[in-house]
């Protein structure tokens, strides 16, 4: 394996770590390779795609990154029918429409009329141009499941990924001052373009081992018992290994783990987790599947 | 390992993005740089950063994110690749002697052994009435000297259908949301006051449709045309994913973009090693579930199954895995080419089992038949 490193270059290798542990002061427990993902995001830079099943992290980790790197976080929540306008940004045409009536009777000349509509308080920014518009330091923009919207979106973002600078007839060019760190989520409901994901670097988030899941419990609510916490977590690693329909995800853990504090449980027995069963499992079907296989022996095999 | 700062190590690394593209990994020039760049960057001291680095930068899917750890061991470890992982492109292969009663040279001789034909249906057919005559003869009793006609005749008039479907389809309606943008923009006209409102709807979305097709051993008389069907569809749908199962399931769309029907059957031949054996409907449509599931199916698709039904598995399955499917998918078709007989019912005990299940079960024994698929979508 070859090295690019200069003696005096040491220290650099200290910045993944740095990021991990960046990371974990923000309750986001990193591995290594997503450190390093996130590293290149921020060094190369090219945007991340994250792909991953529904509740591993993947949106938290344009939140931690953000709340590391102290800067804004700006999030597109993507859907079906999403287009350029409510994506990057749209006059008010209401509120221009007002004004227009409101100085109608006015002598101003109408260039000046015209300045005033086409300014900056009618503008709606939304979240690609408020990230193209940000001054101070390079906003993290979250794009958050990007397979729900359209493919022509698609095309759409790739422009905007590559130049970061858009056009609005009525103000001219603007080009972003700051480049964007730019994280996209998937749930691969939907095959991605080849162009999209070449110009992104990939990381797939796996459901997490039983130690790191414990620590992310750990982490995440420090007040929650260790035993019952790694009784959980084994639980729900049992739970997860059944054919679901819906598997849970880790932000079910920590429901479910928010759930025993809050009902003041010490022990996780065959009752309570009957209760709280609805924490983990979000479909009928699942449901039924788990009660045939018996929450008690799930939780028998899931240790003291 | 240390080197120092020079020419070797980047050599190595386009070295190793020449190789992961040689093994299947879609990478290209850009990728190479910023490889380079990467490994740069993590400034490697431990190997596992510059194999995280490398894997974020080189793959695009889970499928190659899977792939690069074996991909990456061997080329800096040496260690040996655990089955040869470069992807075959369809067509380019010679057909295997496995595949050689597949249904690419199983046109031929397919009517000929058929001693099902009865007398008046291998009567040679001329004139008006033949076009008539012809999309009604059962697929399974084609005499030999219509076969060229039937088929020219069946993509002429599948092609058509498709064609009719496709343009429905991409209708959008009138009514919808008003558009401010373009109501002021027409209002321009009148010195900016708006007469006339502008609306805008969501686009309507193109049909999508996925075919599931039988092969197995009792469909041997119909899949080749139920395949030249998907073929013509596929012409024409902008989203059509074609699947063919017996055992086991296999997606055949990349088979179906060939420029012509031949080049079609030539690419499937290829790509296919399951034709005629046994069928396991449940378990191909379970595979179809998890593996292509999620993917596939949505609101505004539509699943076509040809299949005779007869299951070598316990209709549990195949209701499990309907059941699964019918919640997920915008309409359940299932077309039986059985069906076309007179006396047949559907008592196997996976159809009957199936039939609650299915929003349209039609049959599909002749080009009439298929063309009333055209009600259906």
């Amino acid at each position: 394996m070859p090295s690019f490193a200069d003696d005096t270059q040491e220290e650099e290798s200290g910045e993944i770590s740095e990021f991990i542990r960046g990371f974990g002061r923000f309750g986001y427990v990193a591995d290594r390779a997503l450190a390093t993902a996130v590293y290149l995001l921020v060094r190369l830079p090219k945007p991340l795609l994250i792909e991953g099943h529904a509740g591993v992290g993947k949106t938290e980790v344009a939140k931690a990154l953000a709340s590391y790197l102290k800067t804004e976080l700006i999030r597109l929540q993507c859907y079906e029918g999403l287009d350029a306008h409510s994506a990057l940004y749209e006059w008010n045409y209401q509120k221009q429409l007002l004004a227009i009536r409101v100085r109608e009777k006015s002598d101003k000349p109408v260039e000046e009329l015209e300045r005033h509509i086409f300014g900056d308080d009618f503008l709606l920014k939304r979240p690609l141009l408020r990230s193209i518009l940000c001054e101070s330091s390079s906003p993290v923009l979250l794009i958050d499941e990007i397979d729900r919207a359209d493919e022509a979106f698609e095309a759409f973002l790739l422009e905007i990924l590559s130049e970061f600078q858009v056009t609005i007839p009525e103000l001219g060019t603007v080009q972003a001052k700051r480049i964007p760190h730019v994280i996209l989520t998937s749930n691969s409901t939907r095959e991605l373009s080849d162009a999209l994901k070449r110009r992104c670097l990939y990381h797939w988030i796996e459901y997490p081992s039983l130690e790191k899941e414990t620590e992310i419990v750990r982490t995440r609510l420090p007040e929650f018992d260790y035993e019952l916490a790694f009784r959980v977590v084994r639980f729900m690693q049992l739970v997860r290994r059944m054919s679901l329909s819906k598997p849970p995800g880790i932000a079910e853990t920590l429901d479910l783990s928010q759930a025993l504090m809050l009902l003041r449980r010490k022990q996780f027995d065959p009752e309570t987790a009957e209760q709280v069963l609805g924490c983990v499992l979000k479909s009928a079907d699942d449901l039924a599947k788990i009660r045939r296989e018996g929450v008690g022996n799930l939780l028998l095999r899931a240790g003291p | 390992m240390r080197m120092s700062r020079g020419l070797e190590p980047i050599r190595s690394v386009v070295e190793f993005c020449r190789f992961v593209r040689a093994n299947g990994l879609d990478s290209g020039i850009r990728a190479t740089i910023d490889s380079v760049r990467a490994v740069r960057i993590v400034d490697q001291v431990g190997l596992d950063d510059s194999r995280h680095a490398l894997r974020a930068v080189l793959s695009a899917s889970k499928r190659d994110w899977d792939l690069f750890d074996q991909l990456f061991d061997a080329f800096w470890f040496g260690r040996r690749l655990e089955k040869p992982v470069r992807r075959i492109a369809p067509g380019n292969s010679a057909v295997s002697a496995r595949n050689k009663q597949g249904i690419y040279l199983g046109v031929g001789n397919l009517a000929s052994k058929e001693p099902g034909a009865t007398k008046e249906e291998r009567k040679v057919v001329t004139g008006a009435s033949a076009v008539d005559r012809l999309r009604k003869v059962d697929f399974s009793r084609v005499p030999q000297d219509d076969l060229a006609e039937l088929g020219r005749l069946s993509e002429r008039l599948l092609r058509r259908m498709s064609l009719r479907l496709s343009r429905r389809f991409r209708l959008t309606s009138l009514r919808g949301r008003i558009d401010l943008r373009r109501t002021i923009r027409a209002g321009a006209a009148r010195g900016g006051e708006m007469m006339e409102l502008r609306h805008k709807s969501r686009k309507k979305q193109a049909v999508k449709l996925v075919i599931l097709l039988d092969v197995s051993d009792s469909m041997n008389p119909y899949s080749v045309f139920l395949f030249r069907f998907a073929y013509v569809l596929g012409r024409h749908f902008d989203q059509l994913s074609c699947f063919v199962f017996s055992t086991r399931l296999v997606n055949v769309s990349d088979a179906l973009k060939a420029r012509s029907l031949p080049d079609a059957l030539r690419a499937l031949s290829t790509i296919t090693a399951c034709w005629s054996g046994g069928t396991r409907i449940g378990g191909a449509l379970g595979e179809f579930n998890r593996s292509f599931g999620r993917r596939m199916r949505s609101t505004e698709t539509s699943v076509l199954i040809l299949s005779d039904g007869w299951d070598a598995d316990e209709p549990g399955s195949l209701i499990g895995e309907l059941r699964i499917l019918k919640q997920h998918v915008k309409k359940l078709i299932w077309l039986n080419p059985l069906l076309g007989l007179d006396e047949y019912e559907p008592v196997t005990r996976s159809m009957s089992a199936a039939l609650p299940y299915i929003d349209v079960f039609a049959p599909a024994h002749n080009l009439q038949s298929l063309l009333e698929l055209e009600r259906h979508v």
